[in-house]
Formats: C-alpha cells, sequence, structure tokens
C-alpha cells in the first residue's frame, strides 16, 4: 500500500505545482454553477417538481458533486496510449488501475476541498433559500449512490481512453464525444433530467450516465419515492459492476493489440 | 502597400484555410467523431431548452421562442468566432518557443496570423445549419427590416468585438507567457451568453456588459431583432464595438514592442 500512498502524496503536490491549471479548473466549474443557478432563478421550477429550495441545493450540490465524480486523472489515459507512454506505467511493478485511483483520490480531495469552500462563498453571495436534507439513512443512500457514481465514471473513461488501442488517432474524439458530450449533457451535470418528456427521461435512466450526478442529487433530495431510490440504487449498483467488468476486459483486450507506437 | 491590400489578406487566409483543411484530413475519423459531438452538444442543448421554455412560457419575461433566438444568435456568433480566430489557442506556442520570430519575419502583418492564421475547418460544416437554425426562429419572430438590419449590423458588431478579445489575449499572451488560460476564461464568461443577459443579476449583468462585453455580442442584437433595442442603443453598441478593436490594436502595438524572442 505505501507505494500508492507516495502516489497520492505526489500527486497532491504535482497540483499545487500547476496552482493557475487547478484555479482555472475550478473557475469554470463556478461560472457553469452560475448559468445554472440564475437561469432558474428565472423559471418557475415547480413545473418540474422542484420547490426553489430544491432547485438551489441542486446547483450547490452540482459543485460539490461534480469535483467528488468528475475530478480525475484517469483522463490523461487516451493520450498515454496512443503516445506510447502507457509503456512506461506497464514496466513498473504497479496496478495501473490502483495507481489512476490513488492520483484520483488527491485530485478529489483537493476539488472537494475547494468546493466546499466555493459553495460557502457562492451561499454569502447569493443568498438561495437551500434546501438541507437532514434524514440520515437519506445521506446515507446518498453516500453509496456518489461512490457508485465515482466508479462508474472512472470505468467510462477507461473505456473511452481505451479507443486509441485499435485507432490512436481517435483518442480525443472518442473523449470529446463521451465525456464532454454524453457525461455532461446526460448525467445532470447541465440540468435536471426530469425536464425532458417521461418517455425521455425513463429511457435515460435505463443508461450510466444518470448515475453519475442526477440520481445522487435526487437521492439527496429525497424527493422520490422509496421504491423509485430503491431501484435506482440498484440499477446504479448494477452499472458499477457492468461497467467494472467491463473496463477490465476491454482494458486486456486493448494490453493484447497494444504496439506502443511511438516509442 | 501589401499590408492594407485586402485581396493580398483575403489570398493568404484561404492559403491557411487550405492547409488546415488538408491537415484535418489526415485524421478523417476523429473529425467525424468530433462533428457528431458537435451536432449532439446542439441537439441535447436546443433540446433542454425546448422542454424548459415551453413548459415554462419563456424566461425573463422572453416568450420560449425568443428565448431559443437568444441561444442560436450566441451559438452563431461563438461559431463564427471559434471559425475565424482558432489561432489563438495555438499562439502560445510560437511565443514560447520563438516561433513567433518567422512570423515577424514574413511580410505580412503578424497580427493577421495570429489570430486568423488557421481556421477551423470544422466550423465550415456546422456554421451553415446553424445559420439556417437561426434564420428560421427569426422567421416565426417576424421582424422588421430596419429591425433585421440592426441585427445584422450587431452581429458583424459581435465578430468585431470577439477579434478585439482575442487580439488582446494574444497581446496579454506575449507579456505574460498565458494564452490558454485567458482564452478560456473568455469562453467561459461567453458561454453565459447563451441566455438572455437579463437573467443574471447586478453586479454580475453589468459585469457581463461592459467589462466582458457578452452582453454586447450576444443579447443586444437579438434584443434588436424583436424591436426591444432603440436606433441610439444599436449605434452605442458599434460605437462600443469600435472603441475596443481601436484600443486592442493600440494594446498590440504596445505588446509587440515586449516579445523578446526568448528561446529562439
Amino acid at each position: 500500500m505505501d507505494k500508492y500512498f507516495s502516489v497520492f502524496k505526489i500527486s497532491l503536490a504535482h497540483e499545487f505545482a500547476y496552482k493557475l491549471n487547478f484555479l482555472i479548473w475550478r473557475f469554470r466549474n463556478i461560472i457553469q454553477i452560475l448559468v445554472f443557478f440564475f437561469l432558474w432563478s428565472s423559471v418557475d421550477s415547480t413545473y418540474f417538481g422542484y420547490s426553489q429550495s430544491e432547485i438551489f441545493a441542486y446547483a450547490f450540490l452540482l459543485i460539490i458533486i461534480r469535483s467528488i465524480v468528475m475530478s480525475t486523472k484517469a483522463n490523461d489515459v487516451s493520450g498515454y496510449v496512443s503516445s506510447g507512454e502507457l509503456s512506461n506505467y506497464l514496466v513498473k511493478p504497479i496496478n495501473f488501475f490502483k495507481y489512476l485511483l490513488s492520483k484520483d483520490l488527491a485530485v478529489k480531495m483537493l476539488n472537494i476541498a475547494f468546493s466546499f469552500f466555493e459553495v460557502t462563498i457562492l451561499y454569502l453571495i447569493l443568498k438561495p433559500n437551500l434546501f438541507i436534507q437532514t434524514n440520515p439513512i437519506q445521506l446515507i443512500l446518498f453516500i453509496i449512490s456518489l461512490i457508485f457514481a465515482v466508479f462508474i465514471f472512472f470505468s467510462i473513461i477507461i473505456l473511452s481512453s481505451s479507443a486509441p488501442f485499435w485507432v490512436p488517432e481517435i483518442g480525443w474524439g472518442v473523449q470529446f464525444l463521451v465525456i464532454s458530450i454524453f457525461v455532461e449533457f446526460l448525467s445532470g451535470a447541465f440540468f435536471p433530467l426530469d425536464v425532458f418528456p417521461k418517455p425521455i427521461y425513463e429511457f435515460l435512466k435505463l443508461t450510466p450516465f444518470p448515475y453519475l450526478v442526477f440520481i445522487p442529487i435526487k437521492t439527496y433530495l429525497g424527493n422520490m419515492s422509496t421504491f423509485e431510490t430503491t431501484k435506482n440504487l440498484l440499477l446504479g449498483g448494477l452499472w458499477t459492476i457492468i461497467l467494472w467488468l467491463l473496463m477490465n476486459k476491454v482494458w486486456k483486450k486493448g494490453l493484447k493489440v497494444y504496439e506502443a507506437f511511438g516509442r | 502597400m501589401k499590408h492594407l491590400d485586402v485581396r493580398f489578406y483575403l489570398k493568404i487566409w484561404k492559403l491557411m484555410a487550405k492547409n488546415s483543411i488538408l491537415s484535418l484530413l489526415n485524421k478523417k475519423e476523429s473529425v467525424i467523431i468530433f462533428l457528431i459531438g458537435k451536432f449532439v452538444r446542439y441537439i441535447f442543448y436546443f433540446g433542454f431548452l425546448y422542454f424548459l421554455v415551453t413548459k415554462t412560457n419563456g424566461i425573463s419575461g422572453y416568450t420560449a421562442i425568443q428565448t431559443l433566438f437568444f441561444t442560436a444568435t450566441y451559438t452563431l456568433v461563438d461559431t463564427i468566432g471559434q471559425f475565424l480566430f482558432r489561432s489563438v489557442y495555438t499562439f502560445r506556442q510560437l511565443i514560447v518557443t520563438g516561433d513567433f520570430d518567422l512570423v515577424l519575419l514574413k511580410p505580412i502583418n503578424p497580427l493577421f496570423r495570429s489570430i486568423a492564421g488557421g481556421p477551423d475547418p470544422m466550423d465550415l460544416v456546422t456554421i451553415p445549419p446553424i445559420i439556417a437554425v437561426v434564420v428560421y426562429i427569426d422567421l416565426l419572430l417576424n421582424p422588421s427590416m430596419l429591425h433585421t438590419t440592426f441585427y445584422i449590423l450587431l452581429i458583424i458588431n459581435a465578430i468585431i468585438i470577439s477579434m478585439s478579445i482575442h487580439v488582446f489575449v494574444v497581446s496579454l499572451g506575449i507579456i505574460t507567457l498565458s494564452v490558454d488560460h485567458l482564452i478560456m476564461i473568455f469562453r467561459d464568461f461567453s458561454t453565459m451568453g447563451r441566455l438572455p443577459i437579463d437573467i443574471y443579476k447586478s453586479p454580475l449583468k453589468e459585469f457581463l456588459t461592459f467589462i466582458v462585453p457578452v452582453g454586447l455580442m450576444f443579447s443586444v442584437p437579438s434584443k434588436a431583432l424583436m424591436g426591444i433595442i432603440s436606433p441610439l442603443g444599436v449605434i452605442l453598441s458599434i460605437i462600443f464595438g469600435i472603441t475596443l478593436f481601436v484600443l486592442s490594436l493600440k494594446f498590440w502595438q504596445f505588446a509587440i514592442k515586449k516579445y523578446t524572442s526568448a528561446s529562439s
């Protein structure tokens, strides 16, 4: 475990070495939240089943959940594969996924710390009427849904980063399509998915994307029936297992065809 | 007098655009995926906004169609800006490696090469459908000829403002060596113009109107088409655009003298 703890410590130091990059990334998150906040301030959210305090809680939770789920270093993997840099990691006596998860833990910790700071500042500036969940069971379910979300996101990133094993040129294209488009729009990070008509909303819930942001927030808000909450948690758990197994299988197949281009 | 010859620069621009297209054709698979991504993004965003505003009957006093028009105008101006001034994203590399020396040696205006030296051919594919969407929503709003003329003038003004901001960014890039972050900050603020600027509260609204002129670029043209802006407002917006452009050129002239040719 010592070597992974060292990776964690080095990653933390690395983030402090590139302070401006980190601050810009945080700043970009805040802009997105401000757009979300002001958009929903100017419409009647009750049309979609949210009280104003719930929709503002949604906006603030987005800052924290994005920090927990979407701050990662695994999005560099695509570049490692297409440039051949992956070889540097394969020859080391480490488990590559554990290595990435150790780096992610450092990045997530730093982002979470900053997100709480930002939430406090934004709360003091905007003074919104926020919904605070006090039911401990709901909070435990929320934490479980977040754990699922972290592993689902990690699996999706590694799966999309595996494309260059077969076609090295398409790495950035696949990442853009999967992470910047599908994950951003279909996870609920951009808007609550129940804005969509019911058939589209129900269909989206069959995909893994809503379990990244939307379902954790809905679980926190507790505005679903017990049956619905349980069903969503089970589906989230199921997607976590399916994607984790799929990721391992695709990665192993990818390694068999890996040719270390450029090395 | 080549520095003032529009035809000469048009020819240079076409050559650079051709080079960009040829280099992109080497990455066909990526280009196809990227284009699919761009179209899917537009569909998702417009889809979300459509369901939101039709159910709530618009936002901040604007009807559903008007709100969609604001977003379509944002998409048009933003995409044209990215298409024309794409080379700003690679400018930092020129400065930190000292390769900017090679630009200075050529008999063309270095500012032209720095901001317009590599149009993004992918936007050539996305711009026509965006224009079609703008025209379609515009027809639903049934504007007068005068308001349409104001709209077109203000779109041109928005592109001039966008160009001025890009000139400021590359100028600051010469002094601070940081272009990537500055342009991303501008792009992030720009995204706030997707929706009518009226949704933001003071002092953010004023900041987005006068400091980072997102409101002038994206909201004012749409408002002019809807007849909400007076002719005086249109004239003042254009004066602002021209003033910003002149100031940006002055700043460029100041910044270029600070170039140290480091690393070359």
